[in-house]
């Protein structure tokens, strides 16, 4: 039953998730966390943390939420849901979408969209960092982090690694 | 620059596995690697309208790229063997690195605040790249109003992004074309 709850929902959410994982990221901690308790807000952070640090496309931490919650089949199912719809449409609406390039509409529906994206990324690191009670020492590692990856071009992994070394000795 | 689409559905899964194989900190500089640069499919100036086109579409902006590159030369059964092709490995990676993580977490708790620590950072990249995409937008008075409200309703407030998303979807479209964004 959970299975399926899951998979429903995860259909509903490929279909809203505007410029891919990061802006659904907010509504899927609030969901599995918040509303139906699947998981805890600490071990949200960690399978993020996973899903962030592994090769591969991020929504694979959908995955990670699956497998949690309904073992193999739930991974498997998670990842399916969260894709298929979101590929049908692509595979429909792809090329109709270019024909419009030029109209009027299409310019400012992609001008709509990049201030509502920017806020739900906003939103999703504000969440992460926030598991709970506001931590200090959460928030310190994600301002760092933030400061770092603006003020330089290195990786990323960099800045997760030494989250992870900052995490060890403030954390523990 | 010369371009040589992929001939058979074998090598457009063994490029897009490529692609999966080595995405360590982001998958989009390798898709690019391998699209472009390696097996020359396409060209940079078509790399980047499908990324621009993906990006605007729901749906992992990757793999939505994997069914729009795979449709254009194979139909449905390129849509599926390049998207399977990018998934699998990394797919399996992730379970296998998270398995492997609950396994020593239980009884570890230094690794478990290592863990959180890049989450916390994770966090991080992401405000650090909602920043750097904000900047663009900061000019316009409408722009730093919708994101400040749609911050308060999604990430402080913690309503539905059900309710959220369409409400400022349709607000900032609006606004769009009022010439205000």
């Amino acid at each position: 039953m959970i299975l399926l709850e899951l998979t429903l929902y995860f259909m509903l959410l490929s279909l809203i998730s505007v410029a891919g994982m990061p802006s659904i990221l907010p509504e899927l901690q609030r969901y599995v966390v918040d509303v139906k308790g699947w998981i805890s807000p600490e071990e949200f952070i960690q399978i993020f943390a996973v899903g962030q640090a592994a090769p591969g496309p991020n929504i694979l931490i959908t995955s990670l939420i699956g497998w949690k919650v309904a073992g193999l089949g739930g991974a498997l199912a998670a990842l399916a849901a969260m894709c298929g719809p979101a590929a049908v449409l692509a595979w429909w609406v792809a090329e109709a979408w270019e024909r419009f390039k030029d109209k009027p509409w299409r310019i400012a529906a992609q001008r709509a969209m990049s201030p509502v994206v920017v806020a739900l990324i906003l939103s999703g690191g504000f969440i992460l960092a926030t598991p709970g009670a506001p931590d200090w020492r959460l928030w310190l590692i994600a301002a760092a982090s933030a400061t770092g990856m603006l003020a330089t071009k290195v990786s990323p992994l960099w800045f997760l690694a030494a989250g992870g070394a900052i995490g060890g000795f403030l954390l523990s | 620059m010369q371009v040589s689409p992929p001939r058979s559905l074998g090598e457009l899964f063994l490029g897009f596995l490529s692609i999966g194989a080595r995405s360590f900190g982001g998958v989009m500089p390798w898709a690019h690697r391998v699209m472009v640069e390696e097996r020359r499919w396409m060209t940079e100036a078509d790399f980047a309208e499908t990324i621009g086109l993906c990006q605007f579409l729901p749906g992992p902006n990757i793999g939505n790229a994997s069914i729009v590159v795979g449709k254009r030369w194979f139909g449905v059964r390129g849509s599926l063997v390049a998207f399977l092709g990018l998934f699998a490995l990394p797919f399996v990676w992730v379970l296998a690195l998270f398995a492997l993580y609950a396994d020593f977490a239980a009884t570890n708790p230094v690794l478990r605040a290592v863990v959180t620590g890049v989450g916390a950072a994770g966090a991080g990249l992401f405000i650090g790249t909602a920043i750097k995409l904000g900047r663009v937008l900061a000019r316009r008075p409408a722009a730093l109003a919708l994101i400040a409200a749609c911050f308060v309703a999604a990430g402080v407030a913690r309503m539905s992004l059900f309710i959220v998303l369409p409400i400022a979807l349709v607000l900032a479209y609006a606004c769009a074309r009022k010439g205000l964004l």
